[in-house]
């Protein structure tokens, strides 16, 4: 199992409704997108790290190995801006307003990505699947999603597993080794996946399988009082952009 | 490759899903229809999503001596078609943005966009031309490959570029500052992902010759020299 899916299983909100993770979550996260960077990305970023470290209880340390990814591509996204190409500085310079740019978007993308974070630490991605069809999403869709979430898993084991014996017959000893090496780990994904289906089809056609995979969902409600608590979080915040932007800016 | 989560402002990201969503939309109903008529095609689908997204998961050893991974989407064209992979690609992107922080919900239009539609449509379109002019199979493949990845990056670049204009020479400055970036960097790639693509594609045609088949990757080419000696020998 993936980091973040393995702490969502064990997270203090496993068992509230994805919808009222996805309005705290997913709402920090359109607020830090649409909200002035200062201050509103950066009060989105602090409360994200509030509820994520607190009330959602998710380790420090998990948050950190997860966040790093996004934060590597934020900084070197932003790099970029600080440079300009033509102008009175010549060919390639630095852009006058560079690392302003760069920081708003260093605190949006930041702020952002802890949002998405607060959702995926919390719910497990076999709570969600299952709801998607509720949500619009056609069953056929939804139930090719669970099969390549489940298969996923499997199939990152056999890689990780056939790696380790190249590894030992040293597979990754020189440079052709490795080219080879990677293109046996391939094609043997492939075959497994295929060999997989079949024999998983098989065994589910001997159990009357009708074009429809029944999984079972963890009972779980909508909570009006988390939602609506949620909201106010959010609209507090929006508001606390607006009256602060003035002063601050 | 990816952008990241809140990389772009509200209206691209607005802009790129709406966008993308007619080829996710035609993908859905394509495979909707193959799962009705076949239901047994979830899995073979699921199995293949799972691929993908393993596929993904590979690093891979650049010419330039750094590491990255591929992006499948030529691989997964070649072997799934264009408009699957649309549904496929979305489905990968989505559990990359909540099970590894790579990419974004907010940017997955834009990602799906580049990586799940353009770059398969481009690849597989230099791949049928190819094997239409009867170009050797492991050429078409590697060309569709290598084309898959190289348009992939030249639509973020274009992304980010109509995202982020720069301040001195606008669109084009911008494109030339992202596209020069992801030259350096991903055209040694492309051509990495390309050989990995022959590589894993003989193989395939070594071990997995009936699911080639099925899948309509191997040409009825080699299935009438097939008949043809079947018929020598009968004779």
């Amino acid at each position: 199992m993936l980091p973040i899916d393995a702490a969502a299983h064990s997270s203090r909100w496993r068992r509230r409704h994805p919808v009222d993770k996805a309005v705290l979550g997913l709402g920090l996260t359109v607020l830090a997108i649409s909200l002035p960077p200062w201050p509103g990305a950066a009060l989105v970023l602090l409360t994200a790290l509030v509820v994520l470290l607190g009330p959602a209880g998710v380790p420090g340390r998990r948050l950190w190995r997860a966040y790093r990814v996004p934060l590597g591509f934020c900084v070197t996204g932003a790099v970029t801006l600080l440079v300009q190409v033509g102008g009175p500085g010549g060919f390639v310079s630095l852009a006058d307003d560079g690392p302003l740019r760069a920081g708003e978007l260093l605190l949006r993308t930041s702020a952002a990505s802890l949002g998405v974070l607060l959702f995926a630490f919390t719910t497990p991605m076999s709570d969600l699947l299952p709801r998607l069809v509720r949500a619009g999403v056609p069953a056929p869709v939804v139930d090719v999603a669970l099969v390549t979430y489940r298969m996923s898993f499997l199939l990152l084991d056999s890689v990780r597993r056939i790696r380790e014996a190249q590894a030992a017959r040293l597979g990754h000893t020189g440079r052709g080794a490795q080219w080879r090496s990677l293109a046996g780990l391939g094609a043997t994904a492939f075959v497994r996946a295929f060999d997989r289906a079949t024999r998983l089809q098989a065994g589910l056609a001997g159990r009357g399988y009708d074009g429809t995979l029944r999984v079972l969902v963890p009972e779980a409600r909508v909570s009006a009082r988390f939602t609506a608590a949620s909201c106010a979080l959010l609209a507090a915040l929006a508001v606390l952009t607006l009256v602060l932007e003035r002063p601050l800016t | 490759m990816h952008i990241a989560e809140g990389f772009l402002p509200p209206a691209h990201a607005v802009a790129w899903g709406v966008a993308s969503a007619p080829f996710v939309v035609h993908g859905v109903r394509s495979l909707t229809r193959e799962v009705r008529e076949h239901p047994e095609s979830t899995l073979l689908l699921g199995a293949s999503g799972a691929f993908t997204f393993v596929l993904s998961a590979l690093k891979l050893p650049s010419v330039t001596g750094s590491c990255s991974h591929p992006t499948g989407t030529g691989l997964g064209a070649i072997l799934f078609r264009p408009p699957i992979m649309a549904v496929l690609g979305t489905i990968t992107l989505l559990f990359q943005a909540l099970l590894l922080a790579h990419g974004g919900l907010t940017t997955l239009g834009a990602n799906v966009f580049s990586m799940a539609i353009v770059g398969p449509w481009a690849g597989y379109a230099v791949y049928t031309l190819l094997r239409r002019s009867n170009a050797p199979l492991m050429v078409a493949v590697f060309s569709g490959a290598f084309v898959a990845d190289l348009s992939t990056y030249c639509v973020t670049s274009v992304q980010l570029a109509l995202a982020f204009p720069d301040p001195g020479s606008g669109f084009l400055g911008a494109l030339g500052k992202f596209g020069s970036i992801f030259a350096v960097t991903q055209v040694p790639l492309a051509v990495s992902e390309g050989l990995l693509t022959v590589l894993v594609m003989r193989l395939l045609v070594q071990s997995s010759k009936g699911e080639l088949t099925r899948l309509g990757v191997l040409l009825a080419k080699k299935q009438s020299r097939t008949e043809t000696e079947t018929e020598a020998v009968a004779r």
